[in-house]
C-alpha cells in the first residue's frame, strides 16, 4: 500500500492555475476601458497602488483611480487624492486614439497642482493586456 | 511489514520527490496572483511650468525636438508597431527622417554626464498619442537614462 498521498494531480493542476493567471492577470481591471498605447521599451513604472492613476479614455473623459472626474474639479479630486502623500508619483494611462492635446491638457492641469514629473503608461508591443 | 522494508533503505527510491517543486510553483502562484495586475510600464516625463517662460530659458545646451503635424502625418494610431516611415522630426534645427533620431541624439548626448542628458519635446497638438509615445521610446533608444521634458507649445 502507498502511503503517501499522489500529489502529481495537484501539480497538474497548480502549473494550469499559474499559466491561466499569468495570461489573464493584465487584463483583468476595473474603471476605465483605456487601450494604452504600443511601444518598444517602455521602462518599469512600478506597482499601480503605490500611484495616483490619472486615466483618459477614448472620449477624453478624464479618471482619477478609477473614479470619473469632471474635468472642472480635476484639480481639487488630485489634491484630494494626493492627500498628504509627501513624494506622489502621478501616471497618466491616456489612450492610443487621443489627440496630444488631450494628454497635454491634463499635464498642464496637473502641473498646475505642483506636480511636475509624470509617468506616460504604454504596454510593451506585443503583449496582452490593458 | 512493507513500510519497514521501505525505510531501512534495502528498497531504492526510484520516483522524483516533487514535493518542493509543487511548494515553489504555488508560491510562484500566489505571487503572480497577487502582483501581476498592478505592474504598469510607461515613461517618466517632466512638465513644463505653465507660469514659467519656456523662451527665456532656452540655453544653447539644450535639444529640443520637434515633431510637426506637417512633417510628421501620425493623426491616428499608427499601424503595427514602429513610426510610419514619410515622419521627418526637427532635431536641434535640422530636420532629418525619424529613423535616424536614436543615432542622432546618442551622437549629441552621449558624451554629456547622465544628469544632463536631457531631451526637450516640442509636440504639435494634432498629432496621436500614441505615435508620439513611439518617438519618445525611439529616442530613448538611443542613450540611458534619458530625461524627457515637455516645452510649452504654442
Amino acid at each position: 500500500m502507498q502511503a503517501a498521498i499522489n500529489i502529481t494531480p495537484l501539480a497538474d493542476v497548480v502549473l494550469v492555475l499559474l499559466i491561466i493567471f499569468m495570461v489573464m492577470a493584465p487584463q483583468m481591471r476595473k474603471g476605465p476601458d483605456v487601450n494604452v498605447p504600443n511601444t518598444s521599451k517602455p521602462n518599469a513604472q512600478g506597482d499601480e497602488r503605490g500611484r495616483i492613476l490619472v486615466s483618459i479614455d477614448e472620449s477624453g473623459g478624464l479618471w482619477i483611480n478609477d473614479q470619473p472626474v469632471a474635468a472642472e474639479h480635476f484639480g481639487e479630486t488630485l489634491r484630494t487624492a494626493v492627500g498628504a502623500e509627501p513624494n506622489p508619483k502621478i501616471v497618466i494611462r491616456g489612450d492610443a486614439k487621443l489627440n496630444f492635446r488631450e494628454v497635454r491638457e491634463v499635464m498642464i492641469a496637473i502641473e498646475q497642482e505642483g506636480f511636475r514629473g509624470v509617468g506616460l503608461i504604454a504596454k510593451r508591443a506585443g503583449a496582452e493586456g490593458k | 511489514m512493507q513500510f519497514n522494508s521501505n525505510d531501512s533503505g534495502s528498497n531504492l527510491q526510484s520516483e522524483i520527490n516533487i514535493t518542493p517543486l509543487v511548494d515553489v510553483v504555488l508560491v510562484l502562484l500566489i505571487i503572480f496572483m497577487v502582483v501581476v495586475p498592478f505592474l504598469m510600464e510607461g515613461y517618466d516625463v517632466d512638465i513644463p511650468r505653465a507660469s514659467a517662460d519656456t523662451s527665456a530659458q532656452v540655453a544653447e545646451s539644450q535639444l529640443i525636438l520637434s515633431i510637426g503635424s506637417a512633417a510628421c502625418p501620425i493623426l491616428t494610431p499608427p499601424a503595427g508597431e514602429g513610426i510610419p516611415k514619410d515622419c521627418q522630426v526637427t532635431l536641434a534645427d535640422q530636420k532629418i527622417p525619424v529613423a535616424e533620431l536614436p543615432a542622432r541624439v546618442a551622437s549629441i548626448l552621449g558624451g554629456r554626464p547622465a544628469e544632463q542628458r536631457a531631451l526637450f519635446l516640442a509636440v504639435d497638438d494634432r498629432l496621436n498619442y500614441e505615435g508620439v509615445l513611439r518617438i519618445i521610446d525611439l529616442a530613448k533608444s538611443g542613450v540611458e537614462d534619458l530625461k524627457i521634458e515637455f516645452v510649452a507649445t504654442n
